[in-house]
């Protein structure tokens, strides 16, 4: 060690010892290790919550509004308080809106109806092969969403030109390449749902006299529902959000909200994004609020995984 | 009474498997042609894209570039997110649901805008700039946008909340009696950190860790609204190797060249990971 360290090193022993002193040795520890639990959380969630706070908050920015044209940016934060942006939000953005939302829900069903017989067949049968085809359900969370994107856009240029069916830049079209992300969330959040599960019940339920269709409805249906609705949010979250599958299959008047806004960052900077992008964010916010009214945010924190 | 799962499974694996391999077959066969221009492919069977590919140093370097990033991304947000997991496992669980919860509700939010948010963030009149030009900190602007920086931030904003719900159920299944026996036997707090904590999340930290690298080698609207054309990872070489030059057959054998390195990376890991003695320890 050379001489300033040993001299930094001692003053810092010192400190310490005097403060520990002062304090009492463990009551000291504990104090600091609370101090900085506390600042680092609060560093962590600031930085994380930072981008959403702003862009809600420069959407009420009226700084630039006397200027003519889309070419003025947003201040944070805002500055001459307005809603005028949100007044100027063409119908174009809330016709992307609505189609990343319907496009979602279905993704997200179609998810549902595909994921969830999945899922009971490989958590519950016993044939051979069942951990390779797990591999091969999951998949698609393992391929590059740039990737997913140029393959379908692919593979409807190649329908197309073989039995005429046009799928590209259709809504159809979209919804395929996204129900494709969708499944792997819905069969990852039932199985592990699945993997808890109690096969007594179903044995006692069938021995009682119940049908197999009654079994499934009354007794495995009621159990799995947390993981279908934990892994039907995260299908619809992941298919609302995406960028980069649908940026191949769009065409005009097909483009979701997100490919929207990615264009006007890319292109030319218009100040009704960020007015638009807090309306998703309260919208988001509701829906977290419908979820935690009806049956519990906690599904989605238990077996539900994010990508 | 058994049911016939395989009846109940073959519709779903029969749906799910022709999205797989048709598109991905049709897609990346593609990168076995030699491209003609205009978005037509030659007829002859050759490797000639791959050599391309693998010597050419524009596409090497954009490999090397996106390793580096994704890289970067999965150590920041590792050393950002493992103690606030720790901290939230570790509290009165009636506030982890409430920061956790905290989570969720930010990654409900779309990439797209959290990027939006980063770019009034660091643009040049933002916030952060302001306040630095005030306290005198700089003289000039900073500019985030459009450098390799940019694209770690948008990046880690994606990884910290995924890590933090991933990490927190590995170290809430650590049992807290294990940190209280090695304290009893006089181990310091950070010993028992570094000694028990630590060793025994390895397995969630390294699964956790490769997905998240996964996701950023992939990362492509973070990679181009925040590198601003000037940051040229794989993803993008891929996007403008279509869009500019229409070579689809080379774009493929870069998509190609992306997935197989991706999955050596995993491969390897999960490998290492195996030998590692701490990992036969904690798997048991």
């Amino acid at each position: 060690m050379t001489g300033w360290q040993v001299t930094i090193g001692g003053a810092l022993s010192g400190i310490r010892a005097g403060l520990a002193a002062w304090l009492g040795r463990t009551h000291f520890s504990k104090v600091l290790r609370r101090l900085g639990s506390i600042i680092w959380m609060t560093l962590g969630y600031t930085f994380i919550f930072s981008p959403i706070i702003v862009v809600a908050g420069s959407s009420f920015d009226g700084s630039s509004l006397d200027l003519r044209g889309n070419s003025a940016f947003l201040n944070f934060p805002p500055q001459n308080f307005t809603f005028e942006w949100y007044t100027r939000i063409s119908a174009s953005l809330y016709n992307a809106l609505w189609i990343s939302f319907s496009m979602a829900s279905i993704a997200a069903a179609c998810g549902i109806v595909l994921g969830v017989p999945a899922a009971l067949a490989l958590i519950r049968g016993n044939f051979p092969g069942r951990i390779i085809l797990g591999t091969l359900f999951r998949a698609p969370l393992q391929i590059p969403f740039i990737v997913i994107g140029l393959a379908f856009l692919q593979a409807y240029y190649e329908v197309g030109s073989l039995i005429g069916l046009q799928l590209r830049a259709t809504f159809a079209g979209l919804v395929i390449g996204h129900v494709f992300v969708s499944t792997p969330y819905v069969v990852g959040a039932v199985g592990a749902v699945l993997q808890r599960f109690d096969l007594s019940l179903e044995e006692a339920a069938l021995s009682l006299g119940a049908s197999r269709w009654r079994t499934f409805t009354r007794v495995t249906l009621p159990i799995i529902m947390p993981g279908v609705l934990a892994g039907g949010i995260y299908a619809f979250l992941v298919s609302f959000g995406d960028v980069t599958i649908s940026l191949f299959l769009t065409g005009p008047n097909i483009s979701p909200l997100p490919v929207e806004i990615f264009f006007a960052l890319d292109r030319e900077f218009d100040p009704t994004i960020p007015a638009m992008a807090t309306i998703v964010i309260v919208g988001s916010g509701l829906l977290l609020y419908v979820i935690q009214r009806l049956v519990g945010i906690d599904i989605l924190l238990r077996g539900g995984g994010n990508g | 009474m058994k049911a016939n799962w395989v009846v109940v499974l073959m519709p779903p694996f029969l749906v799910c498997m022709t999205l797989l391999f048709g598109t991905q077959f049709v897609f990346l066969q593609l990168g076995f042609f030699r491209d003609l221009g205009i978005g037509q492919v030659g007829d002859e069977f050759e490797l000639f894209n791959y050599m391309r590919a693998f010597t050419e140093p524009f596409f090497l370097n954009a490999l090397k570039l996106n390793f580096t990033l994704a890289i970067a991304v999965v150590a920041i947000t590792l050393i950002v997110a493992y103690p606030i997991a720790y901290i939230v496992a570790r509290m009165n669980s009636k506030w982890a649901i409430v920061f956790l919860t905290a989570m969720v509700v930010s990654s409900f939010v779309s990439i797209v805008i959290k990027v939006l948010g980063i770019i009034i963030i660091f643009g040049a009149n933002g916030p952060v700039n302001r306040f630095l030009m005030w306290t005198g900190v700089v003289d000039e602007q900073i500019l985030v946008i459009g450098t390799k920086s940019g694209v770690i931030m948008g990046l880690t904003h994606l990884g910290i909340a995924f890590m933090v719900m991933m990490l927190f159920s590995v170290i809430q299944s650590i049992p807290r009696s294990l940190e209280e026996a090695a304290e009893i036997h006089g181990a310091s707090r950070w010993r028992v950190f570094w000694r028990v904590v630590i060793p025994l999340s390895m397995p969630g930290v390294v699964s956790a860790s490769l997905l998240l690298f996964n996701i950023a080698m992939g990362a492509f609207v973070s990679a181009v609204l925040l590198g601003g054309g000037k940051v040229m990872t794989l993803p993008i070489v891929i996007q403008r190797t279509i869009l500019l030059y229409t070579e689809y057959g080379m774009a493929a054998a870069l998509s190609g060249m992306l997935m197989l390195f991706v999955f050596a990376v995993n491969i390897l890991s999960v490998i290492v990971v195996t030998r590692m003695p701490s990992a036969r320890f904690a798997v048991t």
